[in-house]
């Protein structure tokens, strides 16, 4: 498979070619019954399945239908059944299968369209219930939200929409109970929401109702065959059973959980090399203004740092467009999801114009 | 609107917030459209890593990357208003890697003078496309996945609606619309070593041309520098600029870091035209590594630092080449990448030179010149996705519905059945390597008239041999009928760009010509179009727009050893060209 002579692979110039590859592709749609079909592919060094089903699709079958489109495992469109196994065909090296026949099928789960495609459209239909990023609506723009915060949420993020793991689960493929739970991806998209710090909505209900979050019995199948390596089970579907069972079986623990500290006493990240203009992270200072997760994620205006790591803090109250501090109280870090820095620099939401800061917080404030 | 891209979603937003009816019609799944490839980043001044930058700095590395056959004025809105749109994105849910303090990290990029392309790691198309879909189906916008459009409608000089099929069972369908925007990529797919997928056919422009649109820049078509090389079956596939950018040094065969030489000031992280032909030369010099290309080396970099900034790349390189990126460099060959050229737009609204027809995206031309800088691709979709959307919002309130003619309908049915029925011979996938094989050779990374001219007359021949396409099957998802009408599409921009390209003799840009080695100052003065004239590709000049004093000030004040003088004060008059 090393040799170089010219052959007309679909992208690229051509390889060697040694034995042949003999893929075995589902041929077939909705209104008949399909079968396999053999097919022999010159062998190409570094050959995927993607290409080897494009030379056929170029050679000998000009209507077979797969779908594809990056071609370098970005997109997730050419999910398919190889060997058995759910995968993306460009992903797969042919040579991983040495000498052996390539079975290549549509994902099971889904209405078969035609060959290798597959009807996913109840995928998109399950997207349009889940209740989308909902912000504060005074939230100031650009969004301030510190490193520590964000970065448990891109691994949700990294999804590709492959639908391989709806594919592999036992709750939609074997019971075909698409009815009653939505399926890893949009636990993984729950997930992702339910995280984001600036996101105000919750889904509680809707997990323990139609997504049904307590369908999955964590086989974890899901997240081995998740071509980004998203923990789907570990990282999102037991965070997400968790949530939901204190949610709502036990709100004492719901409030425990609000009031539980965290990551209290943060240090401060040193400032990673030649970032000019990036000053050190401050945690907290005397005059920011923060954001809590707790009390209706009010903002807040830092009064006093406490040596325990707790913050004194003011909370602001509207009325109408007048602003109002109350407090003092106390807080832990942990109850913070933004810092916006110190007051003089920041307009919280367009519509506040007056400012009235109670005569005894303001001495403090000069003390 | 006609795409679901970045541009194509971000226009159906703003076009829905203008209280206008929308739908968007893609080919491929929602979300799995090209932007989806774009790794590196989103360029916008926030100045949030370099305080010195702004939207003037961003402007004159534009335009100076372009060579100066730019639209100013889209160079100046894109620079001015990039960064309120990657605030916006944050909004509906999108999280860019951020500074210890919490704003928007940013990182270096090839010939932006300030670390300026705010990202997620090495996937920030992902992340832009998956936030403009969760708020399309936040506002429930209609979208009808896999489906084709392969004709304008027109009601006298008006674009009234679009026709095509429904690539699941090949039922044809007609659109009635007030307006449609182009949001439908490149071209890239026209040749063999690309980084585009099966969807960068050009269609959306071939669509306008034969309607009647201008198409600008046609000849520009960008060689990103780094495609991976190795093994054959991934050839062309992109290694993102961001390994440039995080600090990834380039080597020839003989280990020599040779972009010291070819632009020792901004090194490996010059203009994508000047590396890629840098890397072409090493190559013809007999100094490219074993299978003709260069080396990119990241090792230095440790290999926690690859894993959390270039994870995408780890894991491709890994996978399908075998090739450990944190102890190995990665054999990298220029591959074509992105398509300056497009219909010719209005800067401020989108607007084509036909009534009801936008364009916005890679479909439209005009902000990147002869060379598009890395990043500055999301940042169109996003600036001019959202003008062209609030320009049609208004236009729908200005007019009625159109009548569909049905004799259009039922020539565009012949065209598209003809494949079916014909007793031709022809492979339409066969015919579709040819083309592009004959673009690679003829119409590549190094030009000259020669070889244009016979790249010219190859395409004609396949254009008369496409009319014998048969393709087998039924009209239920067929590829192989899809690609014989995506075909078409092709020839005819394949014919601009190589009609346009022998035209500019001078290099330029993207532009490369071996027999016209220098820029010419008076051709840097003009825009090369391709227009519609009863089915045959001709071609026009028209003059650069001027840009007004206190824009071309920012030239004069700062020069810069690559950049040329400004448009001169007296631009041509329009000519024709002979073609």
């Amino acid at each position: 498979m090393s040799s170089k002579s010219p052959s007309p692979s679909v992208r690229g110039q051509g390889g060697g070619s040694g034995a042949p590859i003999v893929l075995q592709i589902f041929r077939g749609d909705a209104d008949a019954a399909g079968g396999e079909e053999r097919f022999e592919v010159p062998a190409v060094e570094g050959m995927v399945v993607l290409d080897a089903v494009h030379y056929v699709q170029a050679n000998f079958a000009n209507d077979l239908a797969c779908r594809w489109n990056c071609k370098a495992a970005k997109c997730g469109s050419c999910s398919a059944e190889i060997n058995g196994r759910p995968r993306l065909m460009c992903k797969t090296r042919v040579d991983e299968f040495g000498d052996r026949e390539i079975h290549v099928g549509p994902m099971k789960t889904f209405p078969l369209i035609k060959d290798l495609v597959t009807d996913v459209s109840w995928n998109y239909e399950v997207n349009k219930q889940i209740p989308g990023f909902a912000p504060a609506a005074n939230e100031p723009v650009p969004y301030r939200m510190l490193p520590e915060d964000t970065e448990r949420v891109y691994e949700y993020r990294k999804c590709i929409e492959c639908f391989l793991c709806q594919d592999v689960c036992h709750v939609l493929r074997n019971h075909d109970d698409k009815s009653a739970y939505y399926g890893p991806r949009y636990m993984v998209r729950i997930a992702a929401l339910e995280m984001h710090p600036l996101d105000t909505q919750k889904r509680t209900g809707l997990l323990h109702g139609k997504a049904g979050v307590g369908m999955c019995n964590i086989t974890k199948c899901c997240q081995e065959v998740c071509p980004e390596h998203i923990k789907i089970t570990d990282n999102a579907i037991i965070p997400l059973k968790e949530r939901m069972a204190t949610d709502v079986y036990d709100p004492v623990a719901r409030i425990a959980r609000k009031l539980r500290p965290g990551r209290a006493g943060q240090p401060s990240a040193a400032s990673p090399d030649g970032l000019a203009g990036v000053t050190p992270a401050q945690r907290f200072a005397v005059k920011d203004v923060v954001r809590l997760k707790t009390r209706g994620r009010r903002f807040a205006r830092v009064g006093r740092l406490l040596p325990n790591g707790k913050l004194e803090v003011w909370i602001l109250h509207m009325n109408g467009q007048v602003q109002h501090w109350a407090g003092p109280k106390i807080v832990h870090a942990s109850d913070v999801t933004n810092n916006y820095g110190p007051l003089d620099e920041v307009g919280i939401g367009s519509k506040l114009v007056e400012q009235y800061i109670t005569e005894d917080h303001a001495a403090e404030q000069h003390n | 609107m006609i795409g679901a891209g970045g541009a194509g979603l971000r226009a159906a937003i703003e076009a829905s917030a203008a209280g206008a009816q929308v739908a968007v019609v893609c080919k491929s799944l929602l979300g799995k459209a090209h932007t989806v490839m774009a790794e590196g980043g989103i360029a916008a001044a926030l100045g949030n890593v370099d305080p010195d930058d702004n939207w003037q700095v961003h402007f004159q590395d534009t335009m100076r990357g372009g060579q100066l056959i730019n639209n100013w004025r889209m160079a100046e809105l894109h620079a001015r208003e990039s960064p309120d749109r990657v605030y916006e994105l944050e909004t509906y849910g999108a999280i860019f890697d951020r500074t210890p303090d919490g704003r928007i990290l940013q990182r270096a990029f090839g010939a932006h003078t300030f670390r300026r392309l705010c990202h997620v790691g090495d996937r920030t198309g992902l992340e832009m496309i998956r936030s403009l879909q969760d708020r399309i189906v936040q506002l429930g916008i209609e979208v009808h996945m896999e489906v084709t459009l392969t004709r304008l409608l027109k009601d006298g000089d008006r674009v009234v609606g679009a026709f095509g099929y429904n690539r699941v069972d090949g039922r044809f369908v007609a659109f009635r619309s007030k307006a449609v925007i182009m949001a439908t990529g490149g071209w890239g797919r026209i040749y063999k070593v690309t980084s585009n997928s099966w969807e960068g056919t050009g269609d959306g422009v071939g669509m306008g041309f034969d309607a009647g649109a201008e198409v600008l820049d046609p000849e520009m078509v960008q060689f990103h520098p780094t495609g991976m090389v190795w093994p054959p079956g991934v050839r062309g596939i992109l290694v993102t600029e961001a390994v440039r950018g995080e600090g990834g040094y380039l080597t020839n065969g003989e280990g020599k870091r040779f972009m010291l030489e070819y632009d020792p000031k901004k090194k490996e992280l010059s203009s994508r035209d000047i590396v890629a032909r840098a890397i072409y030369k090493e190559v013809q010099a007999g100094r490219g590594t074993e299978h003709g290309g260069a080396n990119l080396d990241v090792t230095h970099l440790g290999a926690e630092k690859i894993k959390k900034k270039l994870p995408s790349m780890y894991e491709q390189f890994l996978k399908l080449a075998d090739v450990d990126i944190t102890k190995q460099p990665m054999e990298i060959a220029p591959t074509i990448h992105y398509a300056m050229g497009g219909l010719r737009v209005e800067a401020e609204t989108g607007a084509t030179t036909i009534a009801g027809l936008y364009a916005a995206g890679e479909a439209a031309a005009g902000l990147h010149g002869a060379n598009r800088l890395g990043g500055n691709s999301l940042s169109d979709l996003l600036v001019f996705g959202r003008r062209a959307g609030a320009a049609v919002g208004v236009y729908v309130r200005e007019v009625g519905l159109g009548k569909i003619d049905e004799r259009q309908v039922s020539d565009e049915q012949q065209i598209l059945l003809l494949p079916l029925r014909a007793d031709g011979k022809e492979n339409t996938y066969l015919l579709q390597q040819q083309l592009q094989a004959a673009m690679q050779d003829g119409a590549g990374l190094a030009r000259e008239e020669k070889s244009l001219k016979t790249c010219l007359d190859r395409i004609l021949e396949l254009r008369q041999r496409a009319a014998r396409i048969h393709v087998p099957g039924s009209r239920k998802y067929n590829p192989g009928w899809h690609t014989a009408r995506d075909l078409r599409f092709m020839l005819t921009i394949a014919e601009a760009i190589v009609r346009a390209a022998i035209e500019r003799r001078e290099s330029r840009g993207a532009h490369w010509r071996l027999d016209y080695l220098e820029k010419d100052p008076a051709l840097g003065r003009v825009n090369f179009i391709a227009y519609n004239e009863g089915g045959q590709v001709k071609l026009k000049t028209r003059p650069v727009p001027e840009m007004p004093p206190e824009l071309a000030r920012l030239f004069a004040e700062t020069p810069s050893p690559s950049a040329s003088p400004p448009p001169a004060a007296s631009p041509p008059k329009p000519q024709q060209v002979r073609t």
